[in-house]
């Protein structure tokens, strides 16, 4: 083994980034997945409620925020994986 | 006058006394380099562990034999029972354990030290040690030039083992050179008198030292050369135990109250222990007799001997006095009562607590939360309410109705005498501490200034809504007093979920959805407020001078609302990933 791939094979394994990156994935697939089933639970009882009604409003109100939360999560993740394969390309 | 002639004087003789004697030489230097060692040693752990110790002090600490295991096994793996004793205090100082958890870690750590003796006794007197010293060192300083931390820390540890074992090879050498010119075994002395002067001896060194892991080398190899007889080294062992307890009230002189309170736990512990190994100490003698063959401990290797002796008396100590932990720490929370820091002042910064990321972080959110509850006791008050009232489940607009008397508090007063100090000091410990953290660290800081920033902001801006509030509350419009407990209630009400996000033990995606929705609420409601202002012009129901002060302070209320939301995330939701998530970073 020439002394570039042994250096290359210790900095892999001193290297915690992608440990990090993947670590950083898995929780924001939790998080997402927890969002998601709030946001379908949500969804069912917006579903039962009169339209006019002031409950109605507040539930359409935290249906927005849920929404927004998932879609800055999946950005979140989408970047970090980007990340991880320009590292890898470069 | 006099300390100025002493200290260099004392340099001199100890110069001389060096330069003039070659082996004594020898064993300083070997001593010298154990400690540089050690201090390597340290250090590299300090990095190495990235928090990983910090965690596990904090977690397995729940029950007194649980910190008694924790304190024994952490400080037997980074050999620094000075290390673990900052961490704990830097913990019970940001109230992360009780002191009750720190003072049993304190015991295992005791029984932790005498790892050092196992070291230096097989590691250091059986094999060569100086030959793999080397090797150590050299990649040590390799690692060291590294860029990556992950680099950098165990080769910090490298070296400090380097050097530890070269300090044992030169003690070890100085020993064997001087036993040809002097034999210190001459000067052995039997008898409880002879127990009594070498205690004294071992004390005196680890004072001077301040090492009792250094003071045990010494004894080890002096006893394993054979320049001192076995029972006078068992003394100088227990000696040393009480001597480390000395340095450790030394250290704590300039140490918080935890500091102080665990030093003297450790003292309480110390004489104990010392006072039943000097009594029983011919009887613990022949327990070791007893215990070597068992433990294969070759019957000459006195080394190995004591090494077993120091463990016992330290486990017997543990044994003695673990049973009355809540009685000693009943006793010591009577002690150094009147430090307690006044109003205004911060409660849980100290410098001990500075150099541990962990700990750091913890206490400087603590003191922003307490920073936040101070300030929340203005705002409130400004506002013409109570925090009974607030935190009560009334319903809000009946609470603002019925709350409508002005309340005498000057909110500039408070803020001069109250919140400015601690805004002060938080601030200046954060920029102190920041350069003890990593990017992520420095990353927490920065947010928890900007946390402390908007809870002072909140403050003036509640000065200006006090103003008008009280103004109008005086006078008969009933449109504007309305306008204005719309506003208070609205306040009331992120308050009020505030508070109920503290005591929530669910998720925090669920915290920063809540958060999230309030926000939301908060930025319809100036919306809604500002077209009702609008209608009320129109309508002639309020005047032009009213409805300017109100669309002022629409934008006060709206701005507090908006400083509490993002504080809220700063301080109450933990999880970086989730943290991101929400508008707080949208925050200009």
């Amino acid at each position: 083994m020439d002394t570039a791939k042994l250096v290359g094979k210790l900095e892999d394994f001193f290297d915690l980034s992608k440990k990090k990156q993947r670590k950083k994935h898995d929780k924001l697939s939790k998080i997402i997945g927890k969002l998601e089933e709030k946001k379908t639970s949500l969804e069912i009882e917006l579903a039962g409620r009169d339209a006019n009604g002031e409950r109605y409003h507040d539930l359409k109100q935290e249906l927005q925020v849920i929404s927004d939360l998932i879609g800055k999560a999946r950005q979140q993740d989408l970047a970090s994986r980007q990340g991880d394969s320009d590292e890898t390309a470069s | 006058m006099l300390n100025r002639i002493i200290g260099p004087l004392i340099f001199l003789v100890f110069a001389w006394f060096v330069v003039s004697n070659a082996d004594a030489r020898t064993i300083i230097a070997g001593v010298a380099i154990f400690l540089v060692g050690m201090h390597y040693m340290e250090n590299g752990f300090k990095l190495f562990s990235g928090g990983a110790l910090e965690t596990v002090l904090e977690r397995f600490t729940g029950t007194t034999p649980r910190a008694i295991a924790t304190g024994f096994v952490s400080t037997a793996v980074v050999q620094s029972s000075s290390l673990v004793s900052v961490i704990i205090i830097s913990f019970l100082s940001a109230e992360l354990v009780s002191l009750t958890q720190a003072v049993g870690v304190v015991f295992g750590s005791n029984i932790g030290t005498t790892a050092t003796a196992w070291l230096v006794s097989t590691f250091g007197l059986k094999i060569k040690i100086a030959h793999y010293a080397l090797p150590m060192l050299i990649f040590g300083v390799v690692m060291q030039f590294s860029r990556h931390l992950a680099y950098r820390a165990p080769g910090s540890v490298l070296i400090g083992l380097g050097f530890i074992f070269l300090g044992i090879a030169y003690m070890k050498d100085g020993f064997e050179t001087m036993k040809d010119g002097l034999d210190l075994a001459e000067y052995a002395m039997s008898g409880y008198a002879g127990i009594l002067v070498y205690i004294s001896l071992g004390a005196v060194a680890t004072v001077i030292i301040q090492s009792s892991s250094a003071t045990m080398a010494i004894i080890i190899t002096a006893l394993a050369t054979g320049q001192i007889d076995y029972i006078n080294a068992l003394a100088l062992a227990i000696g040393a135990n009480i001597g480390t307890t000395v340095t450790a009230a030394l250290g704590s002189l300039a140490s918080n109250r935890n500091g102080k309170r665990l030093a003297v736990a450790h003292f309480i512990f110390n004489l104990v222990t010392a006072l039943f190994a000097v009594v029983f100490i011919y009887q613990l003698r022949a327990l070791v007799d007893w215990l070597s063959p068992i433990l294969a401990i070759a019957d000459g290797d006195d080394a190995m001997r004591l090494a077993l002796f120091h463990t016992i008396f330290n486990v017997i100590g543990v044994l003695l006095v673990a049973p009355f932990t809540r009685t000693l720490v009943a006793y010591l929370e009577t002690l150094f009562c009147e430090e307690a820091k006044g109003r205004g002042r911060a409660k849980y910064l100290t410098s001990e607590v500075m150099e541990i990321p962990a700990a750091a972080l913890a206490a400087l959110r603590k003191e922003t939360i307490h920073l936040y509850d101070k300030s929340l006791e203005a705002i409130v008050h400004a506002m013409n309410l109570h925090r009974s009232q607030i935190f009560s489940d009334a319903v809000i607009e009946e609470v603002v109705e019925h709350a409508r008397a002005p309340i005498r508090i000057n909110i500039d007063e408070v803020y001069q005498n109250e919140l400015k100090q601690l805004y002060g000091e938080i601030l200046e410990y954060a920029s102190m501490t920041q350069s003890y953290m990593d990017q992520q660290g420095n990353h927490e800081i920065y947010e928890l200034k900007q946390a402390a920033r908007r809870i002072i902001e909140m403050v003036k801006d509640v000065r200006e809504l006090q103003k008008n509030l009280n103004y109008y509350a005086k006078g008969n419009n009933s449109f504007i007093i309305g306008q204005y407990n719309k506003l208070r209630a609205q306040l009331v009400g992120i308050l009020r979920m505030i508070e109920e996000l503290r005591e929530y033990e669910g998720d925090e995606e669920e915290v920063l959805t809540r958060i999230e929705v309030e926000r939301a609420n908060a930025r319809e409601f100036e919306i809604a407020m500002n077209r009702e202002v609008d209608a009320l012009i129109r309508e002639h129901k309020i005047d032009s001078r009213s409805a300017s002060s109100l669309i002022n302070d629409i934008g006060f209320a709206h701005s507090i609302g908006k400083k509490l939301l993002s504080c809220a995330v700063t301080l109450w939701v933990r999880d970086e990933e989730i943290k991101v998530l929400g508008d707080e970073y949208g925050y200009g």
